[in-house]
């Protein structure tokens, strides 16, 4: 079998397939307008603006990014080579501090920002992958970039990963949490998890 | 007699021509090393992945796992208005399905290069194959006027 004609001929396949697919898709972008929307509506929804209803709102919220957002695939892609080193208990303990910790630095940025609009720019769908670059404006007009990369599982895609003005989300704690288990462990890692979400 | 002087001389102009060829097979492979030229495809593999911003990388730029160099860019080039870049990693360094390629400047201003964060994953990226995670150049100077901005 000659391996350079299979592996040009995959790929020309892929090159025609990945350029038809955005033409009668557009699934994740779909899926992701619908959160988006929902936590706009949640937002701008005036019974919840009230310093009272702020739990509500904030779990209201949280309720709704949960179903978008794959923790646990962000978890294991932060801790990358660190995953498989951790044993079943591990990982459980682990996913939920991560999580919390995520929304606790985002639900601030999401409730402390007055959106205006969320304008779709583009979507690249490639095989099980994708991406999806928006814009986010604030009150002032001001233009914040951010992609989502999105993975399927089944007919649903859910974000893995984040990145806000070139800056990713997932990168920026696998570097940190590489820098702490190799500085001392995993159990100091948990530790400082613990402790800032004992802060709140 | 004559004949005797023949073959001095020839033996002579046989070993200048000779020196005059190990000079010549010097300076090629000098000049390839200096150049960090490639005959042949040399002995890496390919990879490539695509950056909304190369953020001025050129070929020859360093790739970086833990800042131990492990390749160069090989080829950087505009496709569907984002930068795709080739790069040509050593044989022995496999690069796991998730991990992340980003754009760094060392220093502030200085020179850019490819960093890879590795992944977890157990696939591995094949010769040819795609870096999937990337991400591009921060553009320090549009950063800063965000922020001059909103604080106005």
């Amino acid at each position: 079998m000659n391996w350079t004609f299979f592996i040009q001929a995959m790929f020309c396949l892929s090159l025609i397939f990945g350029m038809v697919v955005p033409g009668f898709s557009g699934e994740p972008q779909d899926q992701l307008r619908e959160t988006t929307d929902k936590v706009l509506s949640i937002l701008a929804d005036p019974d919840l603006k009230s310093p009272s209803k702020a739990k509500e709102r904030r779990e209201r919220i949280q309720k709704i990014v949960d179903e978008r957002f794959d923790w646990e695939e962000m978890a294991r892609r932060s801790l990358a080579r660190h995953w498989s080193q951790r044993t079943p208990e591990e990982k459980r303990e682990f996913v939920p501090l991560f999580k919390s910790l995520l929304e606790r630095v985002y639900t601030d940025k999401v409730e402390g920002y007055s959106w205006n609009k969320i304008s779709f720019e583009s979507e690249t769908i490639d095989g099980d992958y994708a991406v999806i670059r928006v814009n986010i404006f604030t009150a002032k007009d001001q233009a914040i970039h951010v992609d989502y990369r999105l993975l399927k599982k089944g007919k649903l895609w859910f974000v893995y990963d984040f990145s806000v003005e070139g800056v990713g989300l997932v990168n920026n704690y696998r570097t940190q949490f590489n820098e702490i288990i190799a500085k001392s462990s995993f159990q100091e890692l948990i530790k400082r998890l613990k402790a800032k979400s004992a802060q709140n | 007699m004559i004949r005797g002087e023949k073959m001095k001389k020839f033996n002579i102009e046989l070993a200048v021509g000779l020196f005059v060829l190990a000079g010549i097979l010097c300076l090629g492979y000098l000049s390839i090393k200096l150049g960090r030229m490639e005959i042949l495809g040399g002995k890496g593999y390919e990879v490539y992945a695509l950056f909304s911003n190369s953020g001025g990388v050129k070929e020859g730029s360093n790739i970086v796992i833990a800042g131990v160099e492990v390749g160069q860019v090989k080829r950087v080039y505009l496709e569907n208005y984002q930068a795709r870049i080739v790069f040509s990693l050593n044989p022995d360094v496999k690069i796991q399905e998730d991990a992340i390629a980003s754009i760094k400047t060392k220093g502030l201003v200085g020179e850019k290069f490819v960093e890879i964060t590795p992944g977890g994953s157990d696939k591995f990226i094949s010769p040819g194959g795609k870096i999937r995670e990337t991400q591009p150049s921060v553009d320090l100077e549009e950063l800063i006027s965000k922020l001059v901005f909103e604080k106005i």
